[in-house]
C-alpha cells in the first residue's frame, strides 16, 4: 500500500496551481487536505503524474460574507468552518452537518472544497451544497465559471469539473424569505465519523401559521449523487406542517432513490431508512 | 470505583501483588521508545511485497515476471513453484497430507488475495511497482464460500486431493444424553451463527530475517505470539532447529492469538538464504493483514438442542458446531476443541453431545483468536439459557441462578472430565446486579418502552478457562500425544544484588514484565521497580509454550515464584553456613536473613549476593558459585491422558464473569446504542489491578465489536469485501460506553498466589451479553436474532422488512 511515483508541486498562488494543472494535461491532481486523496494514492486507486499542493495558497482559504450568501474558499479546513460564527449564523444547515464529518483530527486537515470536488455520494458537504444549491466556482489558466451544485454531480466521485479546473470556492446562499428558518440533519452510520449509510438534510421556512413557505430536502447515500427531493419539497410548500402532510409528501419517495448496495446496507434498507431519516429531518427543521 | 480493584484478596499481606502499581511496559510505549519489528534497522535490508490473487479459486497457468525482474532495484521474484520445490509444506495441527500449504499459492489459488508471487526489492515502493509488472494467467473456477454448501458431496473442492472439504468431523458424548433428553420436561432447538471476525491489532504482522553465513544461523525478528514458532520455521526450511534464532526482545503491537506469521517467516527466511544472507523484511500492510494474513477467527454455525425441566434447569445439550476454517486449516480446527473444557459453561449440566466439524472454503485461513473458540461457544450456551427462560416465561437471571454451580460444589467435575478449580458464581452475579442497580435499570428500560422505544438489558455469565493444556488436540488427533504444557522462568541475582528475571517468549501487551517483576518482588521482598525482566532468544531460551491460552499469570507467574523460591533456598543455605545456625532458626526479611533468636546476627542482601558471587571460601561445600535459578512449571493437573470415554482434564483454572449491558435500538434504523455496561469479574488473585482492568475493558470493547460491527465479508463469488477499516468496522471510543466493573476474588487452589487467567474474559462474555440485551429489546415485538454481528441492516430488516408469508 505505497503510492506509485509522482511529481510534487507546492503551489504558491491560484495562478500557479491552475498553470500546473494545465501543464499536466489530464494527469494532475490537486492536493488539499488529503484525507481521501492520500489513502487513494497509497492504495494506487489514484495515479496522478503530478500532485499540486494548494495547502500553502493563502488566497484559497477563508470565509467571506457576501450580500446574499457565504463564500467559503476551497482550502478552508472543516474545523475552521465548524468553529465559524458566520457559518453558524448564516448557514445553520452546514453548521449542523459539519460535526458528522470524520473526526476532529481529520477535520483539522480536511477541507470544504476538497470534499465537494471529490463528490462521494455519502459525504456531508456535497449533500448540503446540493440541498442549498450552492454555487461552485471553477478556475482554469484562462477562465472561470460557476456551476450550481445541483448540476455539478454526475455520479459517484464523478463531477463536471474538468481536468484543468481547480475548484476555488463555494458560495452557500442565504435564504431571504420571511418567517422562521429551521434546519434538520439526520444521518445513520455504523460508527461516529463514518461515511453515512444514509443522510438527509432539510431546510425550511415556516410562517406564523406553521405553513411551509420554502423547503429544501436532499438525501445522501441513497443514489450515486446527493438527490434533491423536489417532489416532496413541492408537496410541502404551501402546506401546514403536520403528521398527515408529511406522511402524504413522503409517499413513494423511496421510488425516486437508486441506492447502491453493500454489506452494510441493502438497497431496500437504504430506501426504508431514507424515508425514516427524511421524516425526522423535516420534523427537526420544523421544530 | 475507587478501591474496588485495590487488593481484592481479603486479608492478604501482599506488598506488591494486587496492589496498584505502574505497568512496567507502559513507560516505553508512552514515551515512544517501544522496539518493534519495523524499528529494526539492518543495513541493506530488502523488502518484500506480495501479489494477491484476484480469484478465489483458479488454476495458475503461467507467471511471467520478466518485466518485474527488469525493474531497477528488484532483487528477485519468487513464485509458488520455487517455494514448493525448496521448502516443505507448512504445518497443520491435523494430519492433512493432501492439503499442502505453502507461503505462496502453488498450482492453484484458494482464496481471493492469496499470495501468488513475492517481489524482493530495495524498498517497498519499488517492490509494489514491480507487482504491477507481473503477468499471471489464471483459469478461474467457481469458488465455494458457504460452509454448509461446502459440506455437500458435489461441492467444488478447496483441496481436490483431500477428496472433501470436511477437514475434521468429531463426535463426543459425555454423560447420559439420550436418557436426559428422554426424561426432560421440555426440549428446544435453535441455530446460532457467529460471524467471521478477529482481533485486528494496531501493528500488523511483520518479520525480518537474516541468514548469517558465518554461524549458519537464521536470525529472525518477528511480531510473533505462538508456540513452536522456531520449530515450524526450521521444519519448513529443512534446517536444524538449533540453526534458527528467534529474537524475542521485540515488542509486539497487539495480538491475542493472531500473530502467527509462519508463512511470512518461511518466505523471508527462504529468500534471505537464497540471496546469500541479505536481511529481508515483510511487513503486512493493512490490506494484506485483513485479506491474506491468515488471521481470521472462528466462523461458526451452531445447531443446539436443549433438554430442561419445568423449573428451567438444563439437563443436557446436543451441539452440532460447523466451523468455516478457510482454505488452509492450520490450527483453525482446534478452535472447536479448546472449548470442550467449558462446553457446559458455569452450569450444572449433566450431559452433552458435541459434534464439531471443521470445513474448508475459499477464504483466508484461521488463527486462534482470544479464547480460541470459547467466545462463540459461550455465545451459544448463553443463547440456550435465554431461550429456556423465554420458552418458560421465566426471568433470565433466575434461570441462571437455578443452573449455576454452587460455591460449595467446588472443585466441580463437569461431564467432559474437567474439574473447575474454584468459583462463587452466584456472588459474582449478585455483585453485578448490585453494580448495575438492576431494579433501576429495569425501570429505565420500561420507561423507554412506554415511550415507544426498544430497550433491553442483557445478561451473560461465562467462564474463561485459563492456564492452558492442549489435550483437546489429542482428542482430535491421537498422534498428537502431547501432555506437557510448561513455562520456564530464570532468575539471576548479580554480584551487587540486582535482579534479572528471564522469560522465554515475546510479549504482546499482556504486561509480562510487570507480572514477573511483581511476583519476584513479592517472593524476594525486593522492590519490583528495581527488577529487570528480559526475553531470551529462542536459542538461549527457556522451555515455553508462549503467551497463549490465558496462561501467563498462572504459568509464568508460577514459574517466577518457583525460581524465586529456589533463590531463597540458596540464600538460606549460605546464611546458615555463615551464621552457623540451622535453616529453621533463620528468618528472611526484605533480603536480609537473620537469626530468629538473636536478630543482630544477620547477613544483608548485599552480603549474601557478594558471598554467592565472590567469596567461594564462604560458600557451603558443593554449592555452585553465582545466584541463579531456573524453574520450569508444568500446568497444574496436567499430564493425565483421556480415559476410554474421552474424559480428560483440560485447562486447570476457571475465571468467571457476569455481564449486564443496557442497550437501546432505534426502530427506524436498527442501530444499537450500548448505553451502559456493567461487569463483575473473578480471576482469583489479581496480580496487577490496572492490567486486569485493561484486559476486561478492552475485552468488552472487542466483544461489542464482534456482537454489533465486525465481520470479514465475502461476496457470494468469493471476493473479499472487508479490505479496509471502512468495511471491517471496529468500534471506536464513541461506540463503547464507560464500562463499570467490580472484582471478586475466589483464589485458585492450584496456583502460586491464587491467580487465574484474565486476558480473555471481557471478550468471552460481551458478545453473548449484547445479544441477550438486543433480544430483550426485541422481545416485546416477538422477535429474536441469533446471528452475529447484529448489524443495523439485520435488525431493521427484522423490524420493518417485508415479512415472509
Amino acid at each position: 500500500m505505497k503510492a506509485p511515483a509522482f511529481d510534487y508541486h507546492a503551489a504558491e498562488t491560484v495562478e500557479d496551481a491552475v498553470g500546473q494543472l494545465a501543464e499536466a494535461g489530464d494527469d494532475g491532481l490537486i492536493l488539499a487536505g488529503g484525507q481521501t486523496l492520500v489513502p487513494m494514492l497509497a492504495m494506487r486507486l489514484a495515479r496522478p503524474s503530478v500532485l499540486i499542493d494548494i495547502n500553502a495558497v493563502s488566497e484559497l482559504a477563508g470565509i467571506e460574507q457576501l450580500d446574499d450568501g457565504i463564500r467559503i474558499k476551497t482550502c478552508t479546513r472543516q474545523n475552521v468552518a465548524l468553529n465559524s460564527q458566520l457559518i453558524g449564523e448564516s448557514i445553520p444547515l452546514l453548521a449542523k452537518a459539519l460535526p458528522f464529518i470524520g473526526h476532529h483530527q481529520t477535520r483539522n486537515r480536511g477541507t470544504i472544497g476538497g470534499s465537494i470536488a471529490h463528490g462521494d455520494p455519502a459525504a456531508e458537504i456535497p449533500l448540503i451544497a446540493v440541498a442549498l444549491d450552492a454555487s461552485i466556482k471553477l478556475q482554469t489558466k484562462n477562465d472561470t465559471r460557476n456551476l450550481s451544485a445541483k448540476d455539478f454531480y454526475e455520479g459517484p466521485m464523478m463531477t463536471l469539473r474538468k481536468d484543468d479546473e481547480c475548484l476555488t470556492d463555494v458560495t452557500f446562499p442565504i435564504w431571504q424569505e420571511e418567517g422562521k428558518l429551521g434546519v434538520g440533519f439526520q444521518e445513520v452510520s455504523q460508527r461516529h465519523g463514518d461515511f453515512a449509510i444514509v443522510s438527509v438534510a432539510a431546510q425550511m421556512v415556516l410562517d406564523g401559521n406553521n405553513v411551509c413557505q420554502r423547503v429544501a430536502i436532499a438525501v445522501g447515500g441513497a443514489a450515486g449523487i446527493p438527490v434533491r427531493l423536489e417532489k416532496v419539497e413541492a408537496n410541502l410548500t404551501g402546506s401546514v406542517i403536520n403528521q398527515e402532510t408529511i406522511g402524504d409528501a413522503l409517499t413513494n419517495m423511496a421510488d425516486f432513490l437508486d441506492p447502491v448496495e453493500d454489506q452494510h446496507g441493502s438497497a431496500a434498507y437504504r430506501r426504508r431508512v431514507a424515508r425514516v431519516m427524511t421524516e425526522r429531518a423535516i420534523w427537526e427543521a420544523a421544530a | 470505583m475507587s478501591g474496588a480493584h485495590d487488593n481484592p484478596v481479603a486479608g492478604s499481606n501482599y506488598h506488591y501483588i494486587a496492589r496498584k502499581r505502574r505497568v512496567v511496559e507502559d513507560k516505553r510505549f508512552v514515551t515512544g521508545n517501544g522496539n518493534f519489528v519495523q524499528d529494526q534497522d539492518l543495513p541493506g535490508t530488502l523488502h518484500v511485497a506480495v501479489l494477491p490473487s484476484p480469484h478465489p479459486r483458479a488454476r495458475i497457468v503461467l507467471i511471467n515476471a520478466e518485466a518485474a525482474l527488469a525493474l531497477a532495484g528488484v532483487a528477485a521474484v519468487i513464485t509458488g513453484d520455487e517455494i514448493a520445490e525448496h521448502t516443505l509444506p507448512l504445518y497443520h495441527g491435523l494430519p492433512l497430507p493432501e492439503c499442502r500449504w505453502f507461503p505462496l499459492a502453488h498450482e492453484m489459488t484458494r482464496y481471493a488475495g492469496e499470495w501468488v508471487a513475492a517481489v524482493v526489492a530495495e524498498d517497498i515502493y519499488i517492490a509494489e511497482d514491480a507487482l504491477d509488472l507481473i503477468e499471471v494467467e489464471y483459469e478461474a473456477t467457481p469458488a465455494i464460500v458457504d460452509p454448509e454448501e461446502a459440506m455437500k458431496p458435489d461441492a467444488p473442492l478447496v483441496h481436490p486431493g483431500h477428496g472433501s472439504n470436511i477437514i475434521y468431523d468429531g463426535d463426543f458424548e459425555w454423560g447420559p444424553v439420550a436418557e436426559d433428553f428422554e426424561a426432560a420436561d421440555h426440549t428446544l432447538s435453535f441455530r446460532a451463527r457467529w460471524g467471521r471476525s478477529s482481533t485486528v491489532p494496531i501493528e500488523t504482522f511483520g518479520v525480518l530475517a537474516k541468514w548469517d553465513k558465518g554461524t549458519e544461523t537464521l536470525n529472525v525478528w518477528a511480531s510473533i505470539q505462538m508456540p513452536n514458532y522456531p520449530e515450524q520455521i526450521a521444519a519448513a526450511l529443512r534446517m536444524p532447529l538449533n540453526g534458527v534464532k528467534v529474537n524475542q526482545d521485540i515488542d509486539v503491537g497487539g495480538s491475542y492469538g493472531v500473530k502467527r506469521g509462519i508463512k511470512h517467516t518461511v518466505l523471508v527466511g527462504y529468500i534471505s538464504r537464497k540471496l546469500g544472507g541479505a536481511p529481508v523484511s515483510l511487513i503486512e500492510d493493512r490490506l494484506v493483514n485483513l485479506a491474506s494474513g491468515d488471521a481470521h477467527g472462528p466462523d461458526r454455525i451452531f445447531y443446539t438442542d436443549v433438554a430442561f425441566d419445568q423449573g428451567g434447569v438444563i439437563k443436557s445439550l446436543k451441539i452440532r458446531a460447523i466451523d468455516d476454517c478457510g482454505a488452509y486449516p492450520g490450527r483453525g480446527p482446534f478452535q472447536l476443541g479448546k472449548p470442550i473444557a467449558a462446553i457446559v459453561g458455569p452450569y450444572r449440566i449433566n450431559s452433552v453431545h458435541y459434534r464439531p466439524c471443521s470445513v474448508a472454503t475459499n477464504k483466508t485461513g484461521q488463527v486462534p483468536v482470544r479464547g480460541m473458540g470459547q467466545g462463540p461457544t459461550n455465545y451459544m450456551i448463553e443463547t440456550a439459557v435465554d431461550e429456556v427462560a423465554r420458552h418458560l416465561k421465566l426471568d433470565r437471571f433466575e434461570v441462571r441462578r437455578r443452573n449455576l454451580i454452587r460455591s460449595d460444589e467446588f472443585p466441580y467435575l463437569n461431564p467432559t472430565g474437567t474439574k473447575y478449580d474454584s468459583g462463587d458464581y452466584e456472588t459474582v452475579l449478585g455483585k453485578v446486579t448490585e453494580l448495575a442497580n438492576y431494579d433501576d435499570l429495569v425501570k429505565r428500560r420500561d420507561e423507554l418502552r412506554v415511550e415507544g422505544k426498544l430497550a433491553g438489558i442483557g445478561i451473560a455469565t461465562c467462564l474463561e478457562p485459563s492456564g492452558g493444556n492442549n489435550l483437546f488436540e489429542f482428542l482430535f488427533n491421537p498422534k498428537a500425544e502431547i501432555s506437557t504444557y510448561m513455562e520456564g522462568c530464570q532468575v539471576r541475582i548479580d554480584s551487587v544484588g540486582n535482579i534479572v528475571g528471564t522469560m522465554g517468549t515475546t510479549t504482546s501487551g499482556q504486561g509480562h514484565e510487570t507480572l514477573v517483576s511483581t511476583i519476584l518482588g513479592e517472593e524476594l521482598q525486593r522492590d519490583p521497580d528495581d527488577i529487570r525482566v528480559i526475553h531470551a532468544d529462542s536459542l538461549a531460551g527457556l522451555p515455553t509454550r508462549s503467551p497463549i491460552a490465558s496462561r501467563m499469570a498462572v504459568m509464568l507467574g508460577g514459574a517466577a515464584a518457583g525460581a524465586a523460591q529456589k533463590i531463597k533456598d540458596q540464600l538460606f543455605q549460605i546464611a546458615a553456613h555463615n551464621l552457623n545456625r540451622p535453616i529453621d532458626g533463620l528468618e528472611y526479611s526484605e533480603g536480609t536473613i537473620f537469626d530468629r533468636s538473636d536478630p543482630a546476627r544477620k547477613l544483608s542482601w548485599d552480603e549474601l549476593c557478594n558471598i554467592a558471587h565472590r567469596q567461594f571460601h564462604k560458600l557451603p561445600e558443593g554449592m555452585e558459585p553465582g545466584l541463579q535459578a531456573l524453574h520450569v512449571m508444568q500446568v497444574p493437573l496436567g499430564g493425565q491422558m483421556p480415559d476410554e470415554k474421552n474424559r480428560v482434564q483440560l485447562y486447570p483454572c476457571f475465571s468467571f464473569q457476569a455481564h449486564i449491558p443496557f442497550v437501546e435500538i432505534d426502530p427506524g434504523t436498527g442501530k444499537v446504542t450500548v448505553l451502559d455496561y456493567f461487569i463483575a469479574h473473578d480471576c482469583g488473585t489479581v496480580i496487577n489491578p490496572d492490567i486486569v482492568r485493561g484486559m476486561i475493558i478492552g475485552g468488552v470493547a472487542q466483544g461489542i465489536g464482534a456482537a454489533l460491527y465486525e465481520k470479514f465479508d465475502y461476496g457470494p463469488d468469493g471476493q473479499f469485501l472487508s479490505g479496509t477499516f471502512v468495511d471491517y468496522v471496529m468500534p471506536s471510543v464513541f461506540e463503547i460506553p464507560y464500562v463499570k466493573d467490580v472484582e471478586h476474588c475466589t483464589p485458585s487452589p492450584l496456583t502460586s498466589h491464587g491467580q487465574k487467567g484474565s486476558g480473555e474474559g471481557g471478550y468471552l462474555g460481551a458478545p453473548a451479553a449484547i445479544a441477550s440485551a438486543v433480544n430483550d429489546a426485541l422481545e416485546p415485538r416477538g422477535l429474536s436474532i441469533h446471528e452475529l454481528p447484529m448489524r443495523m441492516n439485520d435488525i431493521e430488516e427484522l423490524l420493518n422488512g417485508e415479512k415472509p408469508e
